[in-house]
């Protein structure tokens, strides 16, 4: 038991290892990230501007409802990316950076290694989708959520997190068997889950076979419970709804996810597609 | 089998490398058909390194040593036969290997591009667990014996090549493994540098008792460092014994190095005159008739000095390649 709990330990200092690492990089490039973060900012904006733009074209809705709905989808949307990007990285980056043959010989087993790496993400992910909302909400449009319950639609983001990293950890395998066109096809599960997810429109417009692939989709319960959180005012309590989904897809796609990279790993172990030439 | 640091017996690479000829139809007809061809870059090499020696490994470029060492480090997975290190089976990950060998390649980088070279440092504490009141003074000393304490607080893209390399050995060694592989370290390094490296190497292995699989194009970092070399080419195993011995087997002549008394003079009637600087004069001779062609300098000419030597190590290894000794 007891070197059972010294593993255990030993593997978290590891893992925090890999998020102290990451922090140390994000510092090395904060001036890039907040150039990046502007890029953000007015992608969130040009979508909000759409329910402004129905209001004009003489369109009748709830403008103030309709520009949270596409915020919450927005930011939700800028976050999934953030912990895609780190999550493809793990194997993407350190092949630019030729570190990947050292990080993949060191003694931290694949599960920590990926986690460190997904607590990193779901951390500068959310100060940054806490950034993204207060921007563009309040700064910008001075929108009025009186009852928004912002703690538990926070609690839903961190819950959904989990699933989001075990489908990142899918994606994330891909540079390892295609090291040049890898990365580009972990858009497809990205795209997949936009379109799907209701990120920006009701799920209930979509076709009968979408509406079946969103309910195994996170990113369907994680706008859901943010946006009953925020524009309804719901308690954690009541999003149990979106709660539930979400641990149980969570369960199945960490593992999974792991399983694939493994997967992944030992084809390119077997095909010498760790290193970037020669 | 255990008490060897390396154990590897029938080992066996095989990839399968993609091929076809140039132009736009080519291109076209590899869509539907891909062709590759098989290349079998290690073929059934076996040796055993024990614990503490240091080992030249030896060929020309694709050769199969950097597979074979990546194959050691479980990095490649063997397409067959038999490879343990320090009694694991590499590609199993296990955390005691992993947490005893180091992998150097000089022309890959473990140390982050961006960061000083102490931010990676601190990465491998928590990665290799080493206790704090252990890394400290591991590090620095390190840090020290290659004299890089200016160094390790820049971003490493700043540093140069010699520089970066002393900083990606430390990084390496600062779990203190037992077994190190050391591909190519001192490549593109200047003299001085390289000297430095060889002496750190011969020191740690001196002082921790190291097991060191090394390969280099450079026969000064072998001479110095490597009792025994093996060599390898088209991923077979041409030689394996004594650094020493590979002239004896592999050269047919020696050389013979003699001033005289009275200056130039031609000596072609004893063997074939490769050098002359100065009034010394060296002369190729086969193997054999070594003894006799000394014998006769001697007692037919005015020998001031004269010694015999097996030729350069790089000679050797050359005629190794050419040569392929046959089963």
């Amino acid at each position: 038991m007891r070197a059972m709990l010294g593993t255990m330990r030993a593997e978290l200092v590891g893992a925090g290892g890999v998020v102290e690492r990451n922090a140390y990089l994000t510092k090395r490039y904060i001036w890039w990230d907040l150039a990046w973060f502007v890029w953000t900012v007015a992608n969130t904006l040009t979508i909000v501007f759409i329910a402004k733009g129905i209001e004009a074209e003489g369109g009748t809705l709830d403008v103030e409802e309709t520009m949270t709905t596409l915020l919450i989808g927005a930011v939700v949307w800028a976050y999934l990316g953030i912990l895609f990007e780190f999550l493809m990285e793990t194997v993407a980056w350190e092949r630019w950076e030729g570190t990947i043959e050292y990080t993949f010989m060191a003694p931290l087993s694949r599960a920590m290694h990926l986690a460190g790496q997904g607590v990193f993400a779901v951390l500068y992910g959310m100060l940054r989708a806490t950034f993204l909302f207060v921007i563009c909400g309040f700064v910008f449009f001075d929108l009025s959520m009186p009852d928004a319950q912002f703690f538990a639609a926070f609690v839903v983001l961190l819950v959904a997190s989990v699933s989001f990293i075990g489908i990142g950890m899918m994606m994330s395998v891909l540079p390892l068997i295609s090291p040049e066109k890898g990365t580009q096809l972990g858009f497809v599960a990205q795209g997949t889950l936009l379109v799907v997810s209701g990120v920006y429109y009701p799920v209930d417009v979509l076709p009968q076979w979408m509406q079946w692939i969103a309910t195994i989709s996170p990113a369907t319960y994680a706008l859901d419970g943010a946006r009953s959180a925020i524009l309804e005012g719901e308690p954690l309590t009541a999003l149990w709804g979106d709660i539930w989904p979400l641990l149980v897809i969570g369960a199945v796609s960490v593992p999974l996810g792991l399983w694939v990279f493994s997967r992944g790993e030992t084809y390119a172990k077997r095909h010498g597609k760790l290193k970037r030439s020669g | 089998m255990s008490e060897h640091a390396v154990h590897v017996d029938g080992l066996v690479k095989v990839f399968d490398v993609p091929e076809r000829e140039a132009g736009l139809a080519a291109a076209a007809k590899g869509l539907v058909r891909r062709k590759t061809r098989e290349v079998r870059a290690v073929d059934e090499i076996s040796f055993t390194v024990d614990p503490g020696e240091v080992v030249g490994f030896l060929g020309p470029n694709g050769a199969g040593k950097t597979t074979t060492l990546k194959m050691l480090s479980g990095l490649l997975y063997p397409s067959g036969g038999v490879a343990r290190v320090l009694g694991f089976e590499p590609s199993k990950r296990q955390r005691g290997f992993l947490s005893r060998i180091t992998l150097v390649m000089g022309n890959r980088n473990q140390l982050q591009w961006d960061l000083p070279a102490l931010d990676s440092y601190e990465l491998n504490r928590a990665i290799y667990r080493i206790p704090r009141e252990r890394f400290a003074p591991t590090r620095d000393e390190l840090i020290e014996l290659l004299d890089i304490g200016d160094l390790v607080r820049k971003p490493v893209r700043q540093l140069s090549l010699g520089e970066r390399m002393k900083a990606e050995i430390v990084g390496a060694l600062l779990h203190q493994p037992q077994v190190l592989f050391l591909d190519e370290p001192t490549i593109g390094l200047d003299v001085t540098m390289q000297k430095r490296i060889r002496t750190f190497v011969a020191d740690y292995n001196e002082r921790y008792g190291a097991t060191v699989l090394l390969t280099s194009h450079y026969m000064a970092d072998v001479e110095a460092l490597c009792k025994r070399v093996v060599v390898i080419h088209h991923g077979r195993i041409l030689y394996d014994g004594p650094l020493a011995g590979l002239a004896d087997q592999f050269a047919a002549y020696k050389t013979i190095g003699v001033a005289l008394e009275n200056g130039h003079t031609d000596l072609s009637r004893y063997g074939e005159v490769i050098h002359t600087d100065g009034d010394w004069i060296t002369l190729r001779v086969p193997k054999a008739e070594t003894s006799s062609v000394t014998a006769r300098l001697l007692t037919e000419e005015h020998v001031l000095d004269l010694n015999v030597e097996d030729p350069p190590i790089e000679d050797v290894i050359e005629l190794v390649f050419a040569q392929e000794r046959p089963e």
